[in-house]
């Protein structure tokens, strides 16, 4: 009886000593993941106050106006602009319907996507059957900053050469015949915020170049270089 | 050996073998048992001790591996258990959009241990890849000497510590300092302010808020508008440059809140090096800088002139004693001591107050004051927070300065903003209860939540209020504001030139212009302060130098530039809505002069 209890407690003993250790290192390890996950985070932290940093620096209004007066020459909203609100914009007058244009028949459409106003793609020339409402002609002035194949408008035509159902291809469709050629050549990936931001870097947009050395060290670093130099 | 004896007689038979069966009991005599007694305790003692020493081992052990803190010890630094955050350093200041006026980066500083570096050459032609402007020769002696630390460069940029750090030398270290960054340069340069060598704060929102903005886990938000500050900045700068002043102020502030929207004082600095001006290093050089850091809005007392009028009315048409049809005579100069009060625009004949206020006549105001006499304007100026600093969380205010005792030559200089000296503050302020519905609430430079409005104290009626926004939009239509009228927003506002006094005489060639406006003035949301130091007249402006050819037009340009950012919509002016709101009864039908 004695030698079993005895048998008993001292594997107790063991089972517990082995199962404390066990977990002491599970602990242990799971400590040392946590320090290594907040030493990134704080790292991280780091990079992201000098990134937000240089982000403002780059950003100074001084900046993008010299940055405005050398790319795209927007003047400041002029107060008749803003004259009116959205409500007050007349609708345009509703197109005649199709069966009116005699040279070229609706095109058949595989799919027509439900609520879409229209499904048909327009006739070339003509404004698109879709843009007939102002909502949807004010969505598609907007989209020739979003959609990132506008800048280049012989892709466009290829791509809409085969006449599809899907949304995009009429979007962008839509873009390409707005009567601004100028405003296609003014949105190169030059003037998007990445690449504003990577002036700081190696690959360097030589004309922002030009533009910053004008009156601002080039970035943040030569920014604390001057402060460093002061001090 | 060969024969064998019995084992009982052979006396090297182990003791304790028990006897054998046929033996006789060994019966030990008394010494024998003694020394055995005494041997068995000796073990037992012996045992114990050891017991006790294994067990405090295996306690120890216990303790060591289950419960030590092993962040405590010092010979361990690989395992704490927390990651020290980096030590506490100063708040982020952002604007009211959330645009980052000051940050604080790491800005660590590189030193090498000699001993540690293997190849001396190597190291000084790779180090000095990266920090071009170290001297190989100073830096082959640091990193040959026999010292175990040696300074290299300190606060080095983020790239350039990335770019250290790759070199993969031994014997480089970094130490971490931090250094507070100001990315928009003087955009803001008074109102952030600036902090010294040991990141304290020295000037503006950092001085004044200095414990907050160490202590602060959260960004610090200020109620300034970077665009804002920006527009107005750019169009004071141009003031300066055209009319070859001395400097420029201006603010901007929500009538409603008492929020400061843009606050800029010229000339300014940079506080990302406070106090370093271009140029070698004089006493001029150093007046130059300290001028920098003057912060005109907060901390010039000027007298503002004709700006007082606007007070000055709203005092007389607020306790009673003028109404807007009552009429004073404004034909002949007033005479007291060895005074003359004249009028610049001078009309020789009786005037309606409507009539003084835009035509700004110093005779009829002067009579107004004189009307209400010296405790009403006194107590008036008193309840506008005129004659005391102004509430604000700032460390540099300025107290304003005016007459003790006000005698009656006081009355009549101060009723068109001479012989009291006011900063910029006091009279935004005091022009944005006037404007907001008679309400004065202390101006705020924290961002406001979009329902809070502050507690404030009532300083005149809502009816002259409303007159003193009809008064002042009369000044913009008709008046000597006339260029300040962006078209679709409705400004109102006053202008002021005074002559500056310096030592005691007034210079007529030195002048402050200034101009004091709001818009909309049906619904004034924003009021608006601009001043120009010591202008001197150009050609576009005909030579003159006064207010309505200075800052007025530049005025008129930022509120046409601001206004939409600030979501104020333009309006049709001519609109029966616009125009009955803020008709004059007794101005109608009237034909009035020009200047």
């Amino acid at each position: 009886m004695s030698r079993l209890s005895m048998v008993f407690w001292t594997l107790l003993v063991v089972a517990s000593g082995f199962s404390t250790f066990m977990v002491k290192y599970a602990v242990q390890n799971i400590e040392d993941d946590l320090n290594r996950v907040r030493r990134h985070t704080v790292a991280e932290q780091q990079e992201i106050r000098v990134l937000t940093a240089e982000w403002t620096y780059l950003n100074q209004p001084e900046r993008l106006a010299e940055l405005n007066k050398r790319f795209l020459g927007l003047a400041p909203i002029a107060t008749k602009q803003l004259q009116q609100r959205v409500e007050d914009i007349p609708l345009r007058p509703a197109p005649p319907p199709p069966a009116m244009n005699p040279e070229v028949g609706p095109i058949p459409v595989s799919a027509p996507a439900p609520g879409e106003p229209s499904a048909g793609a327009p006739p070339a020339g003509a404004p698109p059957a879709g843009a007939s409402t102002p909502a949807e002609s004010s969505l598609s002035v907007s989209l020739p900053n979003s959609a990132p194949a506008s800048t280049a408008p012989i892709s466009i035509t290829a791509e809409i050469a085969p006449p599809s159902a899907s949304v995009a291809p009429q979007r962008v469709m839509a873009a390409a015949m707005q009567p601004t050629p100028r405003a296609a050549a003014l949105t190169p990936a030059a003037l998007t915020p990445a690449a504003l931001r990577s002036t700081a870097g190696a690959p360097v947009h030589p004309q922002i170049v030009k533009a910053v050395a004008v009156s601002h060290p080039g970035s943040l670093d030569a920014l604390i270089a001057q402060i460093a130099e002061a001090h | 050996m060969s024969v064998a004896q019995p084992f009982e007689e052979n006396p090297c038979r182990p003791r304790h073998f028990p006897p054998l069966p046929a033996c006789a009991p060994v019966v030990p005599n008394e010494r024998a048992a003694a020394a055995l007694e005494t041997c068995r305790a000796r073990l037992v003692a012996a045992a114990a001790m050891f017991a006790v020493a294994f067990l405090v081992v295996a306690l120890r052990l216990v303790d060591v591996v289950a419960f030590a803190d092993e962040s405590a010890d010092p010979l361990r630094p690989g395992r704490a258990h927390v990651v020290a955050l980096p030590p506490p350093t100063r708040a982020d200041i952002i604007d009211r959009n959330g645009r980052m006026l000051a940050t604080t980066l790491d800005s660590p500083s590189l030193y090498a241990d000699p001993r540690q570096i293997i190849d001396v050459n190597e190291a000084v032609h790779a180090i000095r890849t990266v920090l071009p402007n170290l001297d190989p020769a100073e830096l082959h002696a640091k990193l040959s000497s026999s010292k175990s630390f040696a300074w290299i460069k300190r606060r080095l940029t983020p790239r350039q510590q990335y770019d250290i750090n790759r070199l993969g030398i031994p014997g480089l270290n970094f130490e971490h300092e931090v250094r507070r960054v100001y990315p928009f340069g003087d955009l803001a340069s008074h109102v952030v302010g600036f902090c010294g060598i040991d990141n304290n704060g020295l000037a503006g929102i950092e001085r004044a808020l200095d414990t907050t903005v160490k202590t602060s886990k959260e960004p610090i938000q200020l109620s300034l508008d970077a665009r804002v500050q920006f527009i107005l900045h750019q169009e004071l700068t141009k003031v300066i440059s055209d009319f070859s002043a001395k400097g420029a102020a201006g603010i901007i502030m929500d009538v409603r809140t008492g929020e400061i929207i843009a606050m800029v004082s010229l000339p300014d600095f940079d506080p990302n090096h406070p106090g370093r001006s271009d140029g070698p290093q004089t006493a001029a050089a150093a007046a130059d800088a300290k001028d920098r850091v003057f912060n005109k809005i907060t901390l010039g007392d000027y007298e503002l002139g004709s700006v007082f009028k606007t007070f000055n009315t709203a005092m007389a048409l607020d306790d009673g004693t003028a109404t807007m049809t009552k009429q004073y005579d404004a034909a002949h100069n007033i005479k007291i001591g060895r005074f003359t009060i004249t009028d610049y625009h001078g009309k020789h004949r009786a005037l309606s107050v409507p009539e003084i206020y835009m035509y700004s006549s110093n005779i009829g105001s002067a009579r107004m004051a004189l009307e209400a006499g010296a405790d009403r304007q006194r107590s008036f100026l008193a309840k506008l927070g005129l004659l005391k600093p102004v509430p604000i969380a700032f460390d540099e205010v300025a107290k304003p300065h005016f007459p003790n005792p006000w005698r009656e030559v006081n009355v009549i200089t101060i009723a068109y903003g001479h012989g009291i000296a006011v900063t910029p503050l006091h009279a935004i302020t005091a022009v944005s209860a006037i404007l907001n519905g008679g309400i004065l609430r202390p101006p705020t430079l924290r961002k406001l939540s979009p329902d809070e409005v502050p507690a404030g104290n009532r300083v005149i009626s809502q009816k002259t209020s409303e007159q003193m926004r009809k008064l002042m939009r009369l000044v913009v239509e008709y008046g000597t504001a006339r260029q300040a009228a962006a078209p679709g927003y409705v400004v109102g506002g006053k202008t002021g030139t005074a002559e500056k006094n310096v030592g005691g005489h007034y210079i007529e060639k030195k002048l402050l212009s200034d101009f004091v406006g709001a818009f909309p003035m049906n619904d004034p949301r924003y009021a608006i302060l601009t001043l120009v130091d010591e202008p001197h007249g150009n050609k576009e402006s005909h030579g003159y130098a006064t207010a309505g050819w200075t800052v007025v037009p530049a005025t008129g340009r930022i509120i046409e530039r601001i206004a939409p950012l600030l979501g104020v919509r333009p309006v049709d002016e001519s609109s029966p809505a616009i125009t009955n709101a803020l008709a004059i009864a007794s101005m109608q039908g009237k034909r009035i002069e020009d200047y």
